[in-house]
């Protein structure tokens, strides 16, 4: 007779059990799964990539069934890859310190052809030349994905209200002047909040913290919670610069106040701090995304295809110009893919500042106490509730 | 002659008891189907979400030793608040929903007589629209220079402050999406009560206020509780109406659940919450239905 007592000792046991079970109905499931790939190709991405505009033109070329879907933070994606979905998905498309701070060494994407992909980085704009950092290994040999999208993201201002020089001159400071409460706007966009919370408190988000730092930022993200008018996402920020609710908000950038601008709010943009608390004395942050090769074990030969394919000039300004939001791309640096973009093109993106703020942005990078930093900002929205 | 019946018994015993079984209880028989389909899609999903929530915290796999963590934190937290904005946002939504839906479900049964078809549908046409496009709705009519201030700024002059981003649009915004779950319920518990009946009462000396204590309200009990407990449920899981109208000013639980599945990426963390949201509206909804059971007051029994 069968008897079970499932005790602390014995749960590790029936749970490997039924791992077991589970990973052998896997394997049947792949070895069919393994039979065809060649017509098929999943993309776990940001929006954009999952455009019809982007996949169609490849849809019709490979004649292959492409799925993409879209996300909106970096860790749930990555996630998804560390819970079971690696046979899923063939491209995963990140910011940059995730391919070879986390995923590389956590063996959840593979390297892609150096000597295929190098000349295309050859092409971009001078900042992303081979080897560019964020595109290979610590060992510098392993080509790790392809640069595309990229934009300085810190807080957007309505020109009208704050003029840009003034915004840029003041930077962080914005927040720590009790004079704007109810001012401003939060969209939400937890892990990228936490790194401006940093700033405003007035040290680098990207790296361990002391206590006093963290006492500081607590202080502050209530600060910054209670005074803020709003929290929301970035069409609401953008249709409250527009009407006049608010001055300004953050987290932005080019990313996010792209699609005001677009409709011909120019007063509303993008600003890079001309001085912060990151190495350097530098103000802002910047984002640039890797777009790596999944190490699925069937992983679909029309992935490296597809990387290959929205490096064309063409297909570079489309993706720039996707649907949702709209942001500068790498190969910009090609004069045959600068030449598709329109001076109101041009404009939309903030073109015109854009290398400046770059260099005046420190890189997106991993926070190391970042779920400490985030229950913190968490407790402080909560806490100030209905306040 | 027994060792050559032997195989001859064991091939066709487990047959015949099957066949036995189903021929004792066709009922249960026929009912496996659905067993079988509620127990993969509804409570297997559930199962594994209460097994999450004794994972350790940000895992991502359920091979751990199991561990209360996640409920010591919640406990030794301020998430409590987040618990208290949910329960009190919807049980203020369910009391303004049944003061306003009253009259009208009063309205569609005995006063508006052939129009009643016409309001009803009117009701009815928002559901088929998407409810973050309808709050969004919202936002256009009360942002400022927006359908109403804007108005008020061309016609009059008047410059107001927005209304947005207050407790008091969440509750309108709540009361606005949840309105139908109330009024459906309730117009039938309503139309329950024979006119038979009340003319009766009145015919007895009752007052109106005695009519509606004795006669309408208890006979429509069925409708109003039904109603009350299909828009309690939904409104303590509502999450758009804070996040869009209430520009996130409350952090209800619901939110804090998707904040642990997503920003987080704390699985377990988030599961016991959800683990507990089940388990204080399970017992709110079990609390309730001991009071008015519902084939007691439908009259099955």
């Amino acid at each position: 007779m069968f008897t079970s007592k499932l005790s602390r000792r014995n749960f590790m046991q029936q749970s490997a059990l039924w791992a077991a079970a589970f990973a052998a109905g896997g394997t049947l499931g792949l070895r069919k799964a393994m039979a065809d790939r060649s017509k098929e190709l999943n993309i776990l991405c940001w929006e954009g990539y999952n455009s019809a505009q982007v996949l169609d033109p490849f849809r019709k070329s490979t004649g292959a069934t492409v799925k993409a879907e879209s996300l909106t933070n970096d860790p749930t994606m990555i996630n998804r890859l560390r819970a079971g979905e690696m046979n899923v998905w063939d491209l995963i498309n990140v910011n940059n310190p995730w391919a070879r701070k986390v995923m590389w060494p956590e063996k959840l994407i593979k390297p892609i052809e150096r000597a295929r992909f190098e000349p295309y980085f050859a092409k971009m704009l001078p900042a992303f030349k081979p080897p560019y950092r964020w595109a290979m290994d610590d060992s510098g040999e392993n080509m790790l994905g392809i640069a595309q999208r990229f934009g300085p993201y810190s807080f957007v201002v309505n020109t009208d209200k704050i003029s840009r020089a003034s915004a840029e001159d003041q930077g962080w400071d914005l927040w720590n002047d009790n004079a704007n409460a109810g001012k401003y706007g939060v969209q939400e966009s937890d892990d990228w909040n936490v790194f401006d919370l940093c700033c405003i408190a007035g040290f680098d988000p990207f790296k361990e913290h002391t206590d006093a730092e963290v006492a500081r930022y607590t202080e502050t993200a209530k600060r910054v919670f209670k005074n803020a008018k709003v929290v929301g996402d970035l069409a609401t920020m953008n249709q409250l610069l527009v009407s006049g609710d608010i001055d300004f908000y953050l987290t932005g950038g080019t990313y996010s106040c792209s699609p005001a601008r677009a409709d011909g709010a120019l007063n509303i943009r993008g600003i890079t701090p001309n001085k912060g608390p990151m190495p350097g004395g530098k103000g802002g942050i910047a984002w640039i995304e890797i777009t790596s090769v999944v190490n699925n074990p069937n992983v679909s030969p029309l992935a490296e295809h597809f990387l290959e394919y929205v490096q064309t000039p063409d297909m570079s300004h489309t993706v720039a110009f996707a649907e949702g939001t709209f942001n500068p791309v790498t190969q910009m640096g090609d004069p045959e893919c600068f030449k598709l973009f329109t001076k109101e093109e041009l404009e939309i993106i903030q073109w015109d500042s854009l290398e400046e703020e770059m260099a005046r942005s420190a890189e997106y990078d991993i926070v190391p106490d970042y779920p400490k930093l985030l229950d913190i900002m968490t407790a402080a929205k909560r806490e100030v509730s209905g306040g | 002659m027994a060792e050559a019946s032997a195989p001859a018994i064991a091939t066709r015993q487990p047959r015949f008891v099957i066949l036995r079984w189903l021929k004792l209880r066709p009922g249960a028989a026929h009912a496996l189907p659905v067993i079988a389909f509620l127990l993969i899609g509804f409570a297997a999903p559930l199962a594994w979400v209460i097994m999450f929530s004794f994972m350790p915290e940000r895992s991502f796999s359920l091979l751990n030793e199991p561990t209360l963590d996640n409920y010591v934190t919640i406990f030794s937290g301020t998430t409590y608040r987040s618990f208290l904005w949910s329960l009190g946002l919807a049980a203020v939504t369910v009391i303004l929903l049944a003061l306003i839906c009253y009259p009208i479900a009063y309205g569609l049964t005995r006063v508006f007589g052939r129009w009643s078809t016409l309001l009803t549908l009117l009701f009815t046409i928002p559901l088929f629209v998407s409810e973050n496009v309808r709050l969004y709705g919202w936002i256009l009519f009360f942002i400022k220079n927006g359908v109403m201030l804007g108005t008020l700024k061309s016609l009059f002059g008047y410059e107001g402050e927005t209304w947005l981003f207050t407790e008091g649009m969440i509750v309108l915004g709540m009361v606005y999406v949840y309105m139908p779950f109330m009024l459906f319920p309730m117009t039938l518990g309503v139309s329950m009560v024979p006119n038979e009946t009340r003319d009766a009462a009145f015919d007895l000396g009752a007052s109106r206020w005695q009519v509606f204590k004795e006669v309408d309200l208890p006979l429509a009990m069925p409708g109003i509780v039904i109603g009350f407990l299909l828009s309690f449920v939904l409104a303590v899981g509502a999450l758009v109406e804070a996040k869009v109208l209430g520009g996130q000013r409350v952090i209800p639980i619901v939110h804090e659940i998707e904040l642990a599945f997503t920003y987080a990426q704390n699985w377990p963390l988030g599961a016991a919450l959800a683990v507990l949201l089940m388990l204080v509206v399970g017992t709110l909804v079990m609390l309730v239905l001991r009071r008015f059971d519902l084939d007691t007051i439908l009259g099955r029994r």
